[in-house]
C-alpha cells in the first residue's frame, strides 16, 4: 500500500522549515519581551533578538550539519557511532528527560494562560488533563501524521498574529520607543540569553532529518525555519515596546497576548480578541508539545524497544501531567522553564555541537 | 491498539471461505438428452412462472430443440425473429443441406443460422445458469451435450435522468441509472479514449452482481488501480445491493466518521477523475458510482467550479469551505460563546442576546442540542416522506415548530438562527456523505464546547483534524495537498485558477503521465 511514492513516511525540506518553525513558535513568544524589557532600556532589545536570533540560526546549522552527516540513522545511532554506545544510552536518556519535561511546561502553559484568558473558575487541573488527551491522541497516530499537522496549524496561526500586528500598528507611540542604543553591551547580551532561551526548538533536526526526503537539506531547513520566528520575534518585540513602552512590558505576564486586546474587529463584531487570539494560538501551542511528546516516545523507544508505543504512552503521560502540576504558583512555573531551557542548552546544543566537532575530528561518516 | 479490528477484510473473507461450496450438481456437465436438461433445469429452478421453455423441431421433427430463457429478462422481439423464426421458417426455405442431428447440427446452428452478434457455447449447467439468469437465452439441441447462449437481454429499465443528489444550474443533466450498460455507456462518451479500461468483475457469491473498475491505463497510478483490485477482491458475500456495500469494504478505515470514498451520479465527475488518475468502481443495480483515492479538499468541490468561470468558481469554493466551519461548528461557538465567554460577544449584542434568552430555562447546550436534534428529525421526516408531504414538514417543522418554540420561550430566536445557518451550511457541501458526517461531529462538538468552551472547541478542531492527517483513502492521505503539502496543487483547491494555468494533471492520486496540456497549446 506504500508504494504510492507520497504515501512514504517522509517529509520534505519545506515541511522541515515549516516544522521547525513551529517547533520553536510557541509559548516563549507569548513572555519574550518582558524578558527583554527587564534587562535592556527602551528600544535597544531588538539588537538583543537579533543576536539571539543570530546565535540559534548558527547552533542550528550546525545541528543540521550533525544530523545530516548520518542520514540512515537515528539519534541514538549516530551517537553511538561518533562516542559509543554508553555514552549514547546516556545522551539519548537525557534527551527523553528533557522531551518530557518540555512537553509539561507546554502543556502547563496552555493550563495557566487559558485560565487567565478564558475561563477563571474551572481549575487549572482539568484544563491541562483535557490538552494532555489531544496530545495523547496525537501521539497515538502515525509520526508523519504528527507531523504533517504542523503544516495545517502554522498558516493559520501566522495569519492571526500577523492581523494582530497590523491592527496595534496605530497604537505605536514614538515616546515609547526613545531613546535609541542607550543599553550597555552586557545588558543587551543579557536580553539575547533571555530571547534565545525561547527560541529553542531547532534541536529537532536531530531526530527528524531521518525522516526527510533529501536529509542534505536539514541545515539549510533550519535556518529558514528559524527566520520565521526570528521576523515574528523582532516584529512582537518592537510592536510591544512601541505601545505599552518598556515599563509597562516589564509587568505583563504575556505581553504579546495582551498586544491582542488592542485589536478591534471591524464592525465590532467580536470583543476582547486576546482571548481568542489565545484560543488559536493553542494549536501552536499544541504542535510544540506533540513534537516533544513525540520526541520523549521515540527517544525512549529507540533504547527500551520491548514496550509498544501505546505502551509508552500509558506510561508516559501520567508523568508528564504530574510534572505539569508540579509548580504551585507562575512564578515557579516560570523558574522551572529557566531552568529547563539552561539544562536543553547544554545536551541540545553544547554536546551536538560538541559530537559534531569530534565526528568531523575523527571523521566519522554514514557507512551505508 | 483497534489495528486487528480495522482490516475486516481478511478475517471476514477467511470464515466465509470455510462454509461448504453451493451444490455440487450446478458444475456437472449437461446432458446429451433433451428431456433430461429440461427437467433438471426445471428442478433447479423451481419451475416458475417466468421460466419459458420453448421446445421445437427442425428438419421434419427429426431433431428436437429448445429455447429456455426467463421472461422479463429477455428481449422477446430478438428471440422470435433472430432466433426461433430463422431456425424454424427460413432455415428450409434457405435450402440448405442439413447435418445429423447433434453436436454437429448445433455447430451448424451457431455458425450459419443463428444472427445474433453475442453467442457463445457452454457445456456446464453452472455456466449456462449464469447466463440464463442474467438474461441470456440458452438453445439447446437433442443429442448434444452443449448449449448455445445467445445474448438476449432487454428488460425494462429506468430512462436517463437528471441526478437528484447532485443538481446543477450549469452542466450536463445525465445521471447514472442502476443499468450498468448505460453506465459504461455514459463515461465512455465522455472519454473517447484507448486507454480507458473497463475490468470487469462479479461481486456476490449468489447476486452475482457485475462490478466494473474504470481507469486510464496511463494516467491512473498502477499501484493505486492494483490496491483498488486487490481490495474487490475480497469481497465475498452472499450479495451485493449498493455501491454502499462496495464503498464499506474497501475503506481504509471503518471507525472513522469520514467517507473514504466519493459517490456521485454524475458521468461528467467520473470522467473527469478518470483524467485525474483516479480510479471509479461502477456497479450494476445502483446509480451511485464510487471514485478512490479521494481527499477532503475534493468532497467540497464542485464540477461547477469548473463550468462556471475561474473567478465564480473561486469565490463558490471558498464559500463552502466556509460553509463546511459553519456547518461543524457554528452552534458550538453560540453555546462556548453565551455559556463560558459573553465577554467576547459586543456588549450591546450580548445584553440583546441575554434579554432574548430571559424566559429560557435551559442552558445554552440544552437550548443547542433541542434545536440543532429536531432540525436532524425534520431532515430525516422530510427525506422519508413522498414529495408532496415532505414539503408539508418544512414548513411545519421550520415555521410553526422554529416560530411557536421561540413564543412558547423554549428556545432565543438567536439559537433557531443560529440553527437555520448550520442548516443551510450543510445543504451547501456537494458531497451528500461528507454532509453526513459533519452533521454527526456537530454534536461532539457542541458537547465540548458545553463543557470547555472555546478551548473546547478549538481542542476538537485540533482533534478533528489529527483523525483527518492519520486517515487515508487508499494509501493517500486524507488532506492532500495541505498536508502533505503538494503546492502544484493548490492551483485547483480554495482558489481556481483558470483552467489555461493547469498544465499539469492535479498530483494527489499520482498519475503516471501528468501533463494535461501541451505547453504553446493554451492561448
Amino acid at each position: 500500500m506504500n508504494n504510492v511514492s507520497y504515501a512514504d513516511q517522509k517529509i520534505g525540506s519545506r515541511e522541515m522549515v515549516i516544522i521547525i518553525a513551529n517547533a520553536v513558535i510557541g509559548v516563549g513568544i507569548l513572555t519574550f519581551p518582558r524578558s527583554i524589557a527587564d534587562e535592556t532600556d527602551a528600544f535597544d532589545g531588538w539588537i538583543s533578538v537579533l543576536i539571539a536570533g543570530a546565535a540559534a540560526c548558527l547552533i542550528g546549522w550546525l545541528l543540521g550539519r550533525l544530523a545530516s552527516r548520518f542520514p540512515n540513522h537515528t539519534f541514538f545511532e549516530y551517537v553511538a557511532l561518533i562516542a559509543g554506545r554508553p555514552f549514547a544510552y546516556l545522551l539519548t536518556l537525557l534527551f527523553g528527560v528533557y522531551s518530557t519535561l518540555l512537553a509539561s511546561f507546554e502543556i502547563r502553559a496552555v493550563g495557566n494562560i487559558a485560565k487567565q484568558y478564558l475561563f477563571t473558575t474551572t481549575p487549572v487541573e482539568m484544563i491541562t488533563l483535557a490538552f494532555l488527551l489531544i496530545v495523547q491522541y496525537a501521539a497515538a497516530g502515525s509520526r508523519i501524521a504528527l507531523l504533517r499537522l504542523n503544516l495545517l496549524f502554522l498558516p493559520i496561526v501566522l495569519l492571526v498574529i500577523f492581523m494582530v500586528q497590523v491592527y496595534t500598528l496605530r497604537f505605536l507611540e514614538w515616546e515609547n520607543v526613545r531613546p535609541f542604543f542607550s543599553s550597555d553591551w552586557m545588558s543587551l547580551l543579557k536580553g539575547a540569553k533571555g530571547v534565545g532561551l525561547s527560541l529553542s526548538g531547532s534541536e529537532i533536526v536531530l531526530f527528524y532529518t531521518v525522516l526527510m526526503r533529501r536529509p542534505q537539506d536539514a541545515p539549510k531547513s533550519v535556518i529558514a525555519g528559524l527566520a520565521i520566528p526570528i521576523l515574528l520575534y523582532m516584529t512582537i518585540y518592537m510592536l510591544v515596546i512601541g505601545v505599552f513602552s518598556p515599563a509597562v512590558a516589564k509587568n505583563l505576564t504575556y505581553p504579546t497576548i495582551e498586544l491582542a486586546k488592542g485589536v478591534e474587529v471591524p464592525g465590532g463584531f467580536i470583543e476582547r480578541v486576546e482571548s481568542l487570539f489565545f484560543t488559536i494560538w493553542i494549536m501552536t501551542i499544541f504542535n510544540t508539545c506533540t513534537i516533544w511528546f513525540d520526541l520523549a516516545l521515540s527517544t525512549l523507544r529507540s533504547m527500551f524497544t520491548r514496550l509498544s508505543k501505546f505502551a509508552w504512552i500509558l506510561i508516559l503521560s501520567p508523568i508528564v501531567y504530574l510534572i505539569a502540576m508540579t509548580p504551585q504558583n507562575l512564578i515557579q512555573f516560570f523558574a522551572f522553564g529557566d531552568r529547563l531551557s539552561y539544562f536543553g542548552a547544554v545536551i541540545a546544543y553544547v554536546i551536538p555541537v560538541l559530537l559534531l566537532a569530534i565526528a568531523k575530528l575523527r571523521g566519522v561518516k554514514d557507512s551505508g | 491498539m483497534f489495528r486487528k479490528y480495522m482490516r475486516p477484510t481478511k478475517t471476514m473473507a477467511s470464515q466465509l471461505k470455510r462454509r461448504p461450496q453451493q451444490t455440487p450438481a450446478l458444475s456437472t456437465p449437461l446432458f446429451a438428452r433433451l428431456e433430461e436438461n429440461l427437467s433438471a433445469i426445471k428442478q433447479t429452478l423451481g419451475n416458475p412462472q417466468d421460466l419459458i421453455v420453448r421446445p421445437f423441431t427442425i428438419d421434419n421433427a427429426s431433431q428436437a430443440c429448445a429455447v429456455v430463457c426467463i421472461d422479463g429478462l429477455v428481449d422477446s422481439d430478438l428471440i422470435n425473429d433472430k432466433v426461433v423464426k430463422h431456425i424454424q421458417l427460413m432455415l428450409p426455405a434457405s435450402g440448405k443441406t442439413l447435418p445429423p442431428p447433434g453436436e454437429e447440427m448445433l455447430t451448424f446452428l451457431l455458425n450459419e443460422v443463428l444472427s445474433t452478434i453475442e453467442v457463445k457455447r457452454e457445456t456446464t449447467f453452472e455456466a449456462m445458469y449464469d447466463r440464463v439468469l442474467a438474461g441470456d437465452t440458452a438453445l439447446f439441441v437433442d443429442g448434444a451435450a452443449q448449449t448455445i447462449l445467445i445474448d438476449s437481454r432487454g428488460w425494462e429499465t429506468r430512462s436517463i435522468d437528471e441526478p437528484v443528489s447532485e443538481g446543477l444550474v450549469r452542466g450536463p443533466r445525465e445521471g447514472f441509472t442502476e443499468n450498468i450498460r448505460d453506465n459504461t455507456m455514459l463515461v465512455r462518451r465522455r472519454v473517447r479514449d484507448c486507454q480507458l479500461r473497463f475490468d470487469t468483475m462479479t461481486v456476490g457469491r449468489r447476486s452475482k452482481t457485475d462490478l466494473i473498475i474504470a481507469y486510464m491505463q496511463d494516467i491512473a497510478h498502477p499501484a493505486i488501480v492494483q490496491e483498488v483490485k486487490r481490495r474487490l477482491a475480497t469481497i465475498d458475500v452472499d450479495e451485493v445491493e449498493e455501491s454502499g456495500f462496495i464503498e464499506q469494504w474497501i475503506e481504509d478505515d471503518f471507525l472513522s466518521p469520514f467517507p473514504q470514498c466519493q459517490v456521485t451520479e454524475r458521468p461528467d465527475k467520473v470522467a473527469s477523475a478518470l483524467f485525474q488518475g483516479r480510479v471509479a468502481i461502477l456497479l450494476d443495480g445502483s446509480p451511485m458510482g464510487l471514485i478512490v483515492p479521494v481527499t477532503l479538499s475534493v468532497m467540497l468541490h464542485s464540477p461547477e467550479d469548473f463550468y462556471e468561470r475561474w473567478i465564480v468558481g473561486t469565490l463558490a469554493r471558498m464559500l463552502r469551505y466556509i460553509a463546511a466551519f459553519l456547518a461543524v461548528f457554528s452552534p458550538a461557538l453560540y453555546v462556548a460563546l453565551v455559556t463560558y465567554h459573553p465577554g467576547l460577544i459586543p456588549s450591546d449584542l450580548a445584553f440583546s442576546i441575554a434579554a432574548t434568552r430571559e424566559g429560557v430555562p435551559f442552558p445554552a447546550f440544552v437550548e443547542a442540542l433541542l434545536m440543532v436534534a429536531t432540525m436532524e428529525l425534520l431532515q430525516e421526516a422530510g427525506l422519508r416522506l413522498p414529495k408532496p408531504i415532505g414539503q408539508t414538514v418544512g414548513i411545519v417543522g421550520g415555521l410553526v415548530i422554529g416560530e411557536s418554540a421561540v413564543s412558547a420561550g423554549l428556545v432565543s430566536p438567536v439559537m433557531v438562527i443560529v440553527v437555520a445557518l448550520t442548516a443551510i451550511a450543510s445543504f451547501a457541501i456537494p458531497a451528500y456523505n461528507l454532509a453526513l458526517t459533519f452533521r454527526m461531529i456537530r454534536f461532539g462538538v457542541m458537547f465540548a464546547a458545553a463543557v470547555f468552551g472555546l478551548y473546547g472547541v478549538v481542542l476538537t478542531f485540533i482533534a478533528i483534524f489529527i483523525h483527518l492527517a492519520n486517515l487515508t483513502s487508499l494509501g493517500v492521505p486524507y488532506l492532500t495537498p495541505f498536508a502533505p503539502q503538494l503546492l502544484h496543487d493548490w492551483k485547483d483547491l480554495v482558489l481556481r485558477a483558470p483552467v489555461t494555468f493547469m498544465r499539469k494533471r492535479p498530483e494527489t492520486a499520482q498519475p503516471t503521465d501528468d501533463t494535461r496540456m501541451k505547453t504553446g497549446d493554451a492561448p
